[in-house]
């Protein structure tokens, strides 16, 4: 066993022990251990495989930077996949195994892939797989694809919380400059919150001997207590994932395993990034093999978990910051052996594990060699934010540039390595008082990947993206770093290149002969480490996810079996009875041609219009004129865009001088209320036009069918109901059960209508009434799929089903307006373009077929000339249960002017034949509409 | 064309007091809210004018919803249209909104699961977005008494959504264990 266990104290409890399973071996940890560290502790080396060839991969890194240790975790039936073992806190009883391995990660029967690396380099996929067709291999590859099995067990309270919260200073990063900078802040007044991605705070402070001559852990208390006691909060096991416009910044806290995550979107006034930076691994023959590792790492598996990662260490560094470290590692009981860079390439040995190391003809037998190859400091962030990278040749590193507006970065994060320096700059940040720089210590010799050099070297561990591969690329002229990415997929791991993007940029800048910084950076995208989607969502899901508006009169719906759907963003019954759709719908219409149909019409817009220039306003709103509307009168009209598209249709009626109410489509309120409001504003005084939607006040049930006069006879309205004193188009305001009723006298199915409008509260009692008044002339409710067979009947168009993005009003038969109407509307100069005049214009017509012929697909083209090309398309189609044969719409070029001629209709491969006839196939002369 | 009824619960209004985790959600039952707008309607108000984080006093006041417009609350009965002496359009819309209280110490954390809300930034507005949904919203009473204003037909989602919130405070400060314990507990 080469990892193990050790005596020094560290920050794991071990009066606390914890069992846990890894491909199906039992080991035991401790509690503050971390998956990886439990098994490392164990001495478990080998803990998973790498995507593409298999390969044998140990923990690279100790935190959110390692790429390899990635594990499908299942505690209590609970089961998450792509765990990072590195960042996984262990809990009692945790089943872990290995992602990409079967059966195990230290058996992984894929693992002979790699025998055939030689032809699998980077676009393999690309070069094999064109012939003979790409989509002979697709299942197969996308069986082998991706990383991890999702449980087929719904976690049903998986379901984040998701919080608003704000502060003044948002300190990132729990090491000794965050902690530093958010102590200065709060003791000087500020409203500061400190997060942390780790559970317990410090950073790599632990692996300090001291800190300004107190043990770590006793002066990352003493920090922390000073931050709570001036008021300041702390987030722990709480990472910021993103920032996003005006300094909002993605949080995410995570708790027990299996539970949804935290989301706290926060709005910091100012954000000090101090997130430290990476140890850089380094490009030399096979090294991937467990058991090689950053140097930073193996310090914080000591100093965290009290685990030492090997006996015999072999180390590997180009910087100056190794060397405290190596004396940490010594003094816990390893034996290092440290080797130059440069004394010669550098080669691991090993089958499934590092068990020497060759350079040049020295050969050195390890079980353990750890790198670095320079500090990298974590500027995801920063860039998230809009922030600069500059390059620095000393640290040979990119570092914070130009800042973002509210934004500084310090400490490593910054490019101060130094502890000392560090303190200083973060305790200025925090407090505002600038301090003088201390120069930097920190040395370091260039150290990157060597083009052409021997061996297998590997830049993405996860992915298998090797130095070869950089080199094809670059060979393909796949040279910018974006297409590299793309080309090779370095840097679309799990972990998104935190180990390999400097690798790679480096072996490119190398490729071409260029400085590093001249080849650039990918882009930096939020998430900085993978969140779960449920993060995003939180409870903005099922119902709630695009919550319908609702009914007044939902319950008593369901309580005669509305089967329920959603129209135009409301929760409507379809029809009402279980069983065959179709014949209750049918039925629906008879009852409604012969009787009456009883239908909730309440989402149909009423919005008022009101002031001394509503009259005016709303001649310029509609397509019509409606100026000359008489107070108790109604008129159907057209509201346009500017381009003289039909946006909406519907009545509008007129209830005094000064008072009009818009009866929009139900679907359209809130884009019509949006249209209003923008006009209103614009070349209209806005000081003299009102603009109230009161559609949530108002509950609209309508009664229609040639027995509806019966059903408002009974319910003994307090208005004189004969068509010549209430005639077609026309509306009476009364009362109901002590509350204002407005009752119109308009149609959407051709029959004889009433529109009774109500106030919401009222509008059970309404309903009871008119249901127990039809009873008695069999007359019943009716769904929306049965309104909309009715008024296709009688040839009434639906915005948006019978129309397209090109449909005026002209082309629906409504052409005067466009002719005669004297004052300024909306669209008005549109439909005076050549396009609005055009000889081809798709018109709106109807469509008849041969007796016993079915009913025509909606959506079929209509087609003529040869080759066959369309001129048009089936809107509406039906079987009439009124007329008994199919009936439907369709808009076809110049429509109005071919009626009665044959036209070929096409649809999936069939041709059939259709006569154009006019839209209206029920009751034309109007007489029952009238009556 | 297909039947989803089972896919939505069946409407359950708030007809009575919700209570969890301290914080009660209370259907409120006015007797009218009226619509008013007009070029002055904020400056001639003959009402208490209630913007964010107000506190209501008792009605009838009128909640500012814009510069023109006003919801006001439990005001007198008045005609519907427009009114020429003081040029104000007027609308009777006291079925256009369902009306609820969310009160007790945590109420605002609730309300912070819908919005980012600050205390200390006024507005001279009311209307807010929670949880996606348009609303208008103050205080009335104490400082821990929050009232919502809600188009009728977005009530069963808010509620729905409000009650998850309140849920949502029982596990709240889950993982975030303080620093000082997390340390003393260790080796």
């Amino acid at each position: 066993m080469t990892s193990h266990r050790t005596t020094r104290a560290a920050l794991i409890d071990l009066g606390k022990p914890l069992r846990f399973t890894f491909d199906g071996t039992a080991y035991q940890g401790f509690e503050g251990d971390t998956l990886a560290s439990a098994l490392l502790a164990n001495g478990v080396r080998v803990m998973g495989r790498s995507f593409k060839y298999h390969r044998p991969r140990g923990p690279l890194g100790a935190w959110v930077d390692d790429p390899n240790a990635i594990m499908g975790v299942t505690l209590n039936g609970r089961s998450l996949p792509n765990c990072p073992a590195t960042t996984t806190p262990l809990e009692d009883g945790m089943q872990a195994r290995a992602v990409n391995a079967w059966p195990s990660a230290r058996f992984d029967i894929k693992g002979g892939l790699d025998l055939f690396h030689r032809w699998l380099g980077a676009g393999f996929y690309y070069k094999t797989f064109m012939w003979p067709d790409w989509h002979l291999f697709e299942p197969m590859i996308r069986k082998m694809a991706g990383l991890g099995d999702i449980s087929r067990n719904v976690l049903e309270d998986y379901c984040a919380d998701q919080v608003h919260d704000h502060c003044e200073t948002l300190v990132i990063g729990g090491g000794a400059a965050g902690l530093a900078a958010a102590r200065a802040a709060a003791e000087g007044g500020q409203n500061v919150v400190l997060v942390d991605d780790k559970p317990v705070l410090g950073g790599g402070v632990h692996q300090l001997a001291g800190v300004e001559d107190f043990a770590p852990r006793d002066w990352v208390a003493s920090e922390a207590h000073a931050i709570e006691a001036a008021g300041g909060r702390i987030l722990t096991a709480t990472t910021a994932f993103g920032i996003f416009d005006h300094r909002m910044v993605g949080l995410v806290q995570n708790g027990p395993f299996g539970t949804a995550p935290r989301l706290h979107r926060m709005r910091a006034a100012r954000i000090i990034l101090a997130t430290g930076a990476l140890d850089r691994p380094v490009t030399f023959a096979s090294n991937d093999l467990p058991g090689v590792m950053t140097i930073d790492a193996a310090c914080e598996y000591l100093a965290r978990y009290a685990v030492l990662v090997g006996k015999r260490i072999g180390v590997l560094s180009n910087n100056s910051l190794a060397d405290d470290k190596l004396a940490m590692l010594a003094e816990a009981g390893a034996e290092v052996v440290r080797l130059n860079p440069a004394d010669g390439a550098i080669c691991a040995l090993g089958r499934k594990q590092v068990r020497c190391v060759a350079q040049g003809r020295n050969s050195h037998k390890v079980d353990t060699l750890l790198v670095s190859g320079g500090m990298t400091p974590l500027v995801h962030l920063w860039r998230h934010a809009g922030g600069k990278l500059d390059w620095c040749t000393e640290r040979q590193a990119f570092l914070p540039g130009a800042a973002p507006e509210g934004m500084v970065a310090i400490g490593a994060a910054g490019g101060t390595f130094d502890l000392d320096a560090a303190l200083a700059e973060a305790r200025a940040a925090g407090s505002g008082v600038p301090a003088d720089a201390i120069p930097s210590r920190y040395k370091l010799t260039p150290l990157w990947p060597e083009p052409g050099s021997k061996g297998r070297q590997w830049i993405d561990f996860q992915h298998d993206v090797t130095l070869k591969d950089v080199e094809l690329a670059a060979r393909e002229n796949y040279v910018s770093v974006e297409h590299l990415k793309r080309y090779t997929t370095l840097g679309m791991a799990s972990d998104q290149g935190k180990t390999s993007n400097m690798a790679g940029l480096a072996a490119m800048a190398a490729v071409q002969g260029r400085p590093l910084p001249e080849v650039g950076t990918t882009t930096f995208r939020p998430p900085f480490v993978p969140v779960p989607i449920e993060l995003y969502h939180g409870h903005h899901e099922k119902q709630l996810w695009h919550p319908l508006k609702r009914l007044a009169l939902e319950q008593e719906h369901r309580e005669i079996g509305a089967a329920l759907g959603e129209y135009g963003g409301w929760l409507r019954p379809g029809w009402y009875g279980t069983g065959d759709a179709k014949a209750h719908i049918r039925q629906e219409i008879l009852t409604a041609r012969n009787a009456a149909g009883l239908f909730d019409a309440s989402p149909l817009g009423k919005i008022e219009v009101i002031g001394p220039d509503a009259e005016a306003f709303v001649d310029f709103i509609y397509y019509n004129t409606i100026s000359t509307l008489k107070p108790g009168h109604i008129r159907y009209g057209f509201m346009l865009t500017e381009g003289g598209i039909v946006m909406d249709d519907g009545v509008i009626a007129r209830l005094d001088r000064n008072r009009f109410v818009i009866s929009c489509s139900s679907s359209h309120v809130g884009s019509v209320r949006t249209h209003l409001e923008a006009w209103r504003q614009d070349g209209n005084d806005p000081d003299r036009i009102f603009v109230h939607d009161l559609t949530d006040h108002w509950a609209t049930l309508t009664v229609a069918g040639p027995k509806a006069r019966e059903v408002l006879t009974d319910l003994a309205l307090d208005m004189d109901l004969s068509p010549t004193a209430f005639p077609h188009m026309t509306m009476r305001e009364t009362r109901f059960a002590h509350s204002p009723l407005r009752v119109a006298r308009v149609s959407f199915t051709g029959d004889l209508s009433y529109e009774m409008s109500i106030r919401r509260s009222k509008a059970a009692e309404l309903w009871q009434a008119l249901v127990a008044a039809g009873e008695r002339i069999g007359a019943a409710p009716i769904g929306v799929e049965a309104l909309s067979i009715l008024r296709a009947e009688k040839g009434y168009i639906m915005i948006g089903k019978d129309t397209d993005g090109e449909t005026m009003p002209h082309d629906l038969g409504f052409g005067v307006p466009r002719q005669k109407k004297k004052v300024a509307f909306i669209g008005d100069r549109s439909l005076h373009s050549v396009k609005a005049n055009g000889a081809r214009r798709k018109m709106l017509v109807g469509l008849t077929v041969s007796v016993g012929d079915k009913a025509l697909p909606t959506g079929a083209h209509l087609v003529e000339g040869t080759p066959l090309q369309s001129v048009g398309y089936v809107t509406s189609s039906y079987d009439s249960p009124t007329l008994g044969h199919p009936i439907a719409l369709a808009l076809v070029e110049n429509g109005t002017e071919r009626l009665g001629e044959s036209i070929s209709v096409w649809h999936m491969g069939e041709t059939r034949m259709a006569t154009i006839s006019a839209p209206c196939a029920f009751d034309p002369e109007g007489a029952r509409l009238n009556a | 064309m297909r039947n989803d009824s089972n896919k939505w619960d069946a409407p359950a209004a708030l007809t009575v007091g919700h209570t969890e985790n301290g914080v009660a959600l209370t259907p409120i039952e006015l007797t009218r809210q009226t619509l008013i707008s007009g070029p002055r309607v904020l400056s001639q108000a003959d009402w208490s004018i209630v913007g964010w984080p107000g506190i209501a006093p008792t009605p009838p006041y009128a909640l500012s919803l814009r510069r023109d417009r006003v919801l006001l609350v439990d005001g007198p009965d008045m005609a519907d249209g427009w009114q020429e002496d003081t040029q104000r359009a007027i609308s009777d819309a006291s079925d256009a909104y369902s009306v609820f209280d969310v009160s007790g110490d945590r109420a605002f954390e609730v309300l912070q699961r819908g919005a980012e809300l600050r205390l200390d930034a006024e507005s001279k507005s009311v209307a807010r977005l929670l949880f996606g949904i348009g609303v208008l919203l103050y205080r009335v009473n104490t400082e821990d008494q929050f009232r919502i204003h809600v188009a009728s037909s977005h009530a069963e989602a808010l509620v729905k959504s409000l009650k998850l919130a309140i849920s949502a405070l029982r596990s709240a400060g889950q993982g975030n264990s303080r620093p000082e314990d997390a340390l003393s507990k260790t080796s």
